[in-house]
């Protein structure tokens, strides 16, 4: 197979023989002396993506089919198992086989789209697959982190839900679609929204009621619906979305598909219905998460997980109740490391945790990642609406009320000027089978969830930088330094470092707390070796104690705390006999470090 | 299988293999009464009852079990009539916990009658033609069938994999039987440290020293084996993996070894949970399991009753608490970097400040963990008959309900639901109010912190409390009812201490209590127990809530109005839901409807109403309506209700 860096490079060094000689006259040095990854000139990309638009559920598969094909050695494109409605849930693992099986190496778990209209996530993992590979063997950084590091990438963990939303009118999107019977007549989803006008969205129904109603028309922006003063009455009331009785009940809209949150189904402080709407009967009993659950518990070296939401520019943490309490302090220092490094890297993000920052979410994924699997887990909520405006002065003036772009009316002038009126519906008269004479309008779908198309590439990449800055900081267990030193007797003291210079320890506080991760091992090999004891080194550089290690066998020692972040920690064994020792620090979420050492006993030579 | 059964099977099996359908060969046979039965004499039964009353009764497979068995369920109910599913269902099911297997031999028992009854009774007549008896026996097959192997333990868990003790190492250190009797049973071993004296009124029981007293201990306890993988616990790994009457979603023991590794995580669980789910007409469950509820309902607030601990068996158990904590470090590594303080350094509050938020969701509203006080009412009445029913007056040991079955039927799946070890000790044996009153059911069966993998799989009930009861216990106040009542009953329950010489610990002696013998009455009485459970379960469906509409009037108002008037009545005694199934919106309201045209309702009512839940005896809700309509043309009124069936009725406008 052909190199394609090598064709990459010559295509690279082909632009450079036109720039060149333009741009450094006379003075130009030789032509072939221009290394081509200085040339300023893009990489000729090998697959060419969209990221300015939306990829329903057919087209992110047919994306991720060519990824695979352009980079077969690394990437393999697999299904988690099926959505109720038969969707695949498309996995892409990342892995290069030269560097160590799969599940050998640390892996980290990024997924999308739980909520069905929270699209963009599955474009950030598109995106972050594509980019991982275009640059892989070209940016030094990359290159290390795919080597060292395992990808696991599901644009949409909810595919029924995003296609629903993609291909539909929008309606009743955030759910899955097994059916719930939400108005107890014995039939489930009968009486959804209806596109009644046949336009292709589900819009909002106003009733004209002079003087009666609650509503009334911006004095700025006639577009605009707004409550009306205390003391005032208005002359609309609104009566929901678009739609009709399906059913024949005397109601409208009131059994849509589905009505459930995928986001609620999961096993850690998991709560009935009637105190966590939307979590139905158990845990893991919707198809999607169970099939996403049976992967994840079958991949205990995952040690990151992102789950990519929608919106409102947040980097979240658990818990997601107040009275699961707050993590333990070891934890959290992880995750603020992490979670305001992502907030200079994310502008208008906020590193919060759920309950406090955003809503009480009860049996939520990532409370279960963390709690229940031990895996170090963020949910980016994507978009912040003050990305509109993005630029000091313009917020300044945002909040001047007589400013076009006073924060009422700024998403209809940016709809206006940016979007050239793309996504306000005007209100026009329509007769409705129940409600008679009314008007319908408003937003389409897209607006406000998702960022206006032609700016959604940076949100990708942004998001990316996050996610695989998170990888980078997953723990990786080094060995360092070793001696070997005879203390007398036929014994011998034999000292190994071993580093985790990443932030992540190997195993979280609250998972050691909870024994859900296997813990570390300290193993030793070697046929000649008896091992007498072991302990920790306080400190390597100062005379002191040892901490023995109390436990029957020394040459299997568990460690349930596992290995801090950024730390390095010495192991001594007092020895007797001789050979080739080895000492393996075994961990499930930060790979495994050797170290061998020769002791020799005296007299034996070499 | 004996030969005799054996021989039995097949001569049946030649008949009946034109009647099996799919699965794993099985023959039929008739059950078996006076002995408890295999998976496969078991199935056999189920087999032979579906095919001897082939329109009663249907055999459904629930769930596939760890090991590939299937989890059954009976269907018995007379189709013709109204369509099964909505009728009031009564759910029976049991041996969720692998040695209660006298549940599994009650529940065939009365599905037996329930059949066989059929054509003599009036009384289950009325009941299967109106009703429908929904029988699970055996929730746990592949724990039931440790009862039947060679060397017998108590086990309570199904044949999942887990790592109890967490150490890399999959089920590595089970029980032996050291002493070749057949049995799992303890080992006491005289030990300095040893925190447990022989008990003075009955030298075979141990209690906890009380050294407040003067009292020394001097004796260990452990369960009968050795330390296989030399970690210095004895038997703290066993194979067989979670307590399936742990794995259920109210109150579940979260990250203890016994309970799973999340709720509903084991395959007889979900399918069970799935089959209920799919039958929302079932408006009541009765359970044969070691928690009770109906020798001893729930106090008038609600409050469960509290379990009864054998204090040997916690004893035993706490001999392996700690097995999850070895290898637990300060992180005192010599250094760090890139921080200019410890990071990492324990479980201290680190910055104790959450990232600011903006105030977000404080204030969330807890489940509810105790019998809506309407509804213990209802727990109250039913506890009354099934004492005066089955003359049980105590219960052998129970434990803490936390992830149970049955507490999951009333607190989220919303109807009555009721456990019974189905079995009694001598009236005065019962030690739950004052022997073991510190173990209130409602506190202390977290074990939240590290979890106690004590005794998993092995032990008679009481045996998986968690170990912070049996620590504030440890009198063996309810053990000693026990032997008493044993010698009393001439019940062989308990294994004199032999001395053994053991590779490791030396000299010991090995005894304790009959693994079985707690959980389960001697074979002889399963007749007797079936059939007063039999009246039980009949009584139980009478109960069932049952709409009717009980009146209904047509007024002509001129102009091509009419004033119709309907009263829903509920002519059962339970309501159409419990408090607790409206307040866990787990019982749908029952609807109430108009067949016409909405916009032909002039006023009234609408077209489509509900209500959460209507008291039984006779109450009724009124509803009126103002129609147009044509002289003569007939509506039709529907009220169709989740537990308590459906009616309909023809109105004509005159």
């Amino acid at each position: 197979m052909r190199n394609p860096c090598s064709i990459a490079a010559r295509l690279a060094f082909a632009a450079a023989l036109v720039i060149v000689p333009v741009s450094m006259g006379a003075q130009q040095p030789s032509r072939a002396a221009i290394p081509p990854t200085q040339s300023g000139s893009d990489p000729q990309f090998k697959v060419r993506l969209d990221f300015n638009r939306w990829h329903d559920v057919a087209e992110l598969k047919a994306d991720f089919e060519k990824l695979e094909k352009a980079w077969p050695k690394l990437l393999k494109l697999s299904s988690l198992g099926k959505s109720h409605d038969g969707r695949d849930l498309i996995l892409m693992t990342v892995n290069n086989p030269e560097t160590g099986a799969e599940t050998a190496k640390p892996a980290m778990y990024i997924e999308a789209n739980v909520h069905g209209n929270e699209i963009q996530g599955g474009e950030v993992a598109l995106y972050t697959l594509w980019y991982l590979m275009e640059n892989y063997g070209r940016i030094d950084q990359i290159t290390k982190l795919v080597n060292e590091r395992v990808f696991y990438v599901v644009p949409t963990v909810n595919p029924d839900g995003r296609d629903y939303f993609l291909k539909g009118t929008g309606a009743g999107s955030r759910t899955g679609h097994v059916p719930v019977d939400d108005d107890n007549d014995g039939v489930a989803d009968e009486d959804g929204d209806d596109d009644l006008n046949g336009n292709g969205v589900i819009e909002q129904i106003r009733k004209y009621v002079p003087g009666e109603g609650t509503l009334r028309k911006n004095a700025q922006d006639p577009r605009i619906l707004e409550p009306v003063p205390p003391g005032q009455t208005g002359d609309y009331i609104l009566l929901g979305s678009e739609g009709a009785d399906n059913d024949n009940d005397g109601r409208v809209n009131e059994d849509p598909v589905g009505a459930y949150d995928g986001n609620r189904n999961w096993a850690s402080n998991w709560q009935p219905n009637y105190i966590q709407g939307g979590a139905m009967d158990y845990p893991f009993q919707l198809p999607e998460a169970k099939a996403v659950n049976d992967f994840l518990m079958s991949r205990p070296n995952i040690a990151g997980v992102q789950s990519y939401h929608n919106n409102g520019g947040m980097i979240l943490r658990g818990p997601g109740a107040e009275w699961q309490g707050e993590y333990p302090g070891a934890d959290v220092m992880v995750y603020d490391e992490l979670g305001r490094q992502g907030e200079r890297m994310l502008p208008y993000y906020r590193y919060l945790v759920i309950w406090s920052g955003l809503y009480t979410v009860h049996g939520g994924f990532i409370d279960w990642t963390n709690d229940g699997l031990g895996m170090l887990s963020f949910s980016n909520e994507l978009w912040n609406g003050n990305q509109y405006f993005n630029s000091p002065e313009l917020q300044q003036q945002q909040r001047d009320p007589n400013s076009p772009i006073t924060n009422r009316v700024a998403q209809y002038y940016f709809d206006d000027h940016l979007e050239f009126g793309d996504q306000f519906i005007d209100w026009k008269a329509f007769d409705h089978p129940q409600f008679g004479k009314v008007e319908m309008g408003g937003w389409k779908k897209l607006q406000g969830r998702v960022p206006p198309r032609f700016m959604n590439e940076e949100l990708c990449h942004r998001n990316m930088a996050f996610s695989l800055y998170q990888a980078d900081e997953m723990p990786l267990m080094k060995s360092g330094a070793t001696s070997v030193e005879a203390v007398g007797g036929g014994v011998y003291r034999v000292r190994v470092d071993f580093v985790n210079e990443k932030v992540t320890p190997t195993i979280l506080a609250k998972a050691a707390a909870n024994n859900v991760v296997r813990p570390d091992l300290l193993l030793v090999e070697g046929k000649g070796i008896e091992v007498l004891s072991a302990g920790w080194v306080a400190n390597k550089f100062r005379p002191g104690a040892t901490e023995l290690i109390d436990q029957p066998d020394p040459k299997r020692i568990l460690i349930r705390t596992g290995h801090a972040g950024r730390s390095t920690r010495t192991i001594e064994y007092l020895v007797r006999g001789g050979g080739d020792m080895t000492v393996t620090y075994d961990s499930l979420k930060g790979g495994k470090a050797v170290a061998k050492v020769s002791v020799k006993p005296a007299g034996t030579g070499g | 299988m004996t030969t005799q059964a054996f021989l039995r099977a097949a001569c049946v099996a030649a008949v009946g293999a034109a009647f099996i359908a799919g699965g794993s060969y099985s023959p039929l046979a008739a059950a078996d009464y006076t002995r408890y039965q295999t998976y496969d004499e078991m199935t056999a039964a189920l087999r032979d009852l579906a095919k001897t009353h082939a329109k009663l009764a249907k055999l459904v497979e629930v769930a596939k079990s760890r090991e590939g068995r299937s989890v059954w369920a009976l269907e018995i109910a007379n189709p013709d009539g109204r369509p099964v599913r909505e009728r009031p269902a009564l759910l029976i099911a049991a041996n969720f916990e692998g040695d209660q297997v006298i549940g599994s031999a009650l529940a065939l028992y009365v599905a037996d009658q329930l059949l066989t009854g059929y054509a003599s009774s009036p009384t289950i007549k009325e009941r299967l033609d109106g009703h429908v008896f929904y029988v699970i026996p055996r929730a746990n097959p592949d724990g039931a069938e440790a009862m039947f192997g060679a060397v017998k333990s108590a086990r309570k868990t199904n044949a999942a994999k887990f790592d109890s003790d967490n150490d890399g190492r999959l089920d590595e250190d089970g029980p032996e039987d050291l002493n070749k009797d057949g049995v799992i049973s303890m080992m006491r071993v005289k030990d300095p440290k040893g925190p447990y004296m022989i008990h003075p009124d009955d030298p075979r029981l141990m209690r906890r020293a009380d050294a407040a007293k003067g009292e020394a201990g001097g004796y260990s306890i452990f369960w009968e084996g050795t330390d296989n993988d030399s970690d210095g616990f004895i038997n703290e790994d066993p194979a067989g993996g979670v307590d399936l009457n742990r794995n259920f979603q109210h109150q579940y023991p979260y990250y203890t070894p016994d309970a799973g590794p999340h709720m509903a995580s084991e395959p007889e669980v979900r399918g069970i949970l799935d089959y209920v789910l799919a039958r929302r007409n079932i408006a009541a469950i009765l359970t044969f399991g070691e928690s009770d509820n109906l020798v001893s309902p729930p106090t008038r607030t609600g409050a469960h009753a509290p379990a009864s601990v054998v204090d040997l068996i916690a004893f035993a158990n706490q001999s392996v608490e700690g097995a999850r904590t070895v290898g637990r470090f300060q992180q005192s590594q010599q250094f760090s970097f890139g921080r200019g303080r410890g990071f990492g350094g324990g479980d201290d509050a680190g910055r104790g400040a959450a990232p600011a938020g903006r105030g977000g969701g404080r204030g969330a509203t807890p489940p509810a963990t105790t019998v809506a006080p309407a509804d213990a009412e209802y727990f109250r009445t039913i506890s009354d008959k099934y004492r005066q029913l089955t003359g049980i007056r105590a219960t052998p040991a129970t434990r803490i309900p936390g992830g149970a079955f049955f507490e999951y039927g009333y607190y989220q799946f919303g109807v009555p639901s009721f456990s019974t070890p189905g079995w009694g000790i001598a009236q005065g044996a019962q030690g739950a109010q004052d022997a073991t009153g510190a173990q209130a059911a409602t506190g202390g069966r977290g074990a939240q912190g590290g979890g106690v993998p004590g005794g998993r799989g092995l032990g008679g009930p009481g045996g998986a409390a968690p170990g912070g009861d049996a620590a504030e216990s440890g009198t063996a106040a309810f053990d000693l009812r026990l032997t008493r009542w044993m010698d009393a009953a001439k019940v062989d329950g308990f294994i004199n201490w032999q001395p053994y010489k053991h590779p490791t610990l030396g000299d010991v002696e090995i005894g304790g209590f009959r693994p079985y013998a707690l959980s389960n009455p001697d074979a002889s009485k399963i007749a007797d127990l079936g059939k007063s459970h039999t009246e039980f379960t009949t009584y139980l469906a009478s109960l069932l809530p049952k709409v009717a509409i009980a009146d209904t009037s047509v007024k002509s108002l001129g102009g091509g109005l009419y004033r119709i008037k309907a009263e829903v009545e509920n002519s059962g005694f339970l309501p159409t839901s419990m408090a607790q199934g409206v307040r866990a919106r787990a019982v749908a309201p029952t609807m109430v409807q108009l067949g016409v045209d909405p916009a032909a309702i002039v006023s009234g009512s609408p077209k489509t109403n509900f209500f959460p839940s209507l008291a039984g005896t006779g109450r009724r809700q009124t509803y009126e309506w103002i129609v147009k309509g044509t002289p003569g043309a007939t509506v039709t009124l529907k009220a169709v209700a989740q537990k308590a069936g459906s009616a309909t009725a023809t109105l004509t406008l005159k």
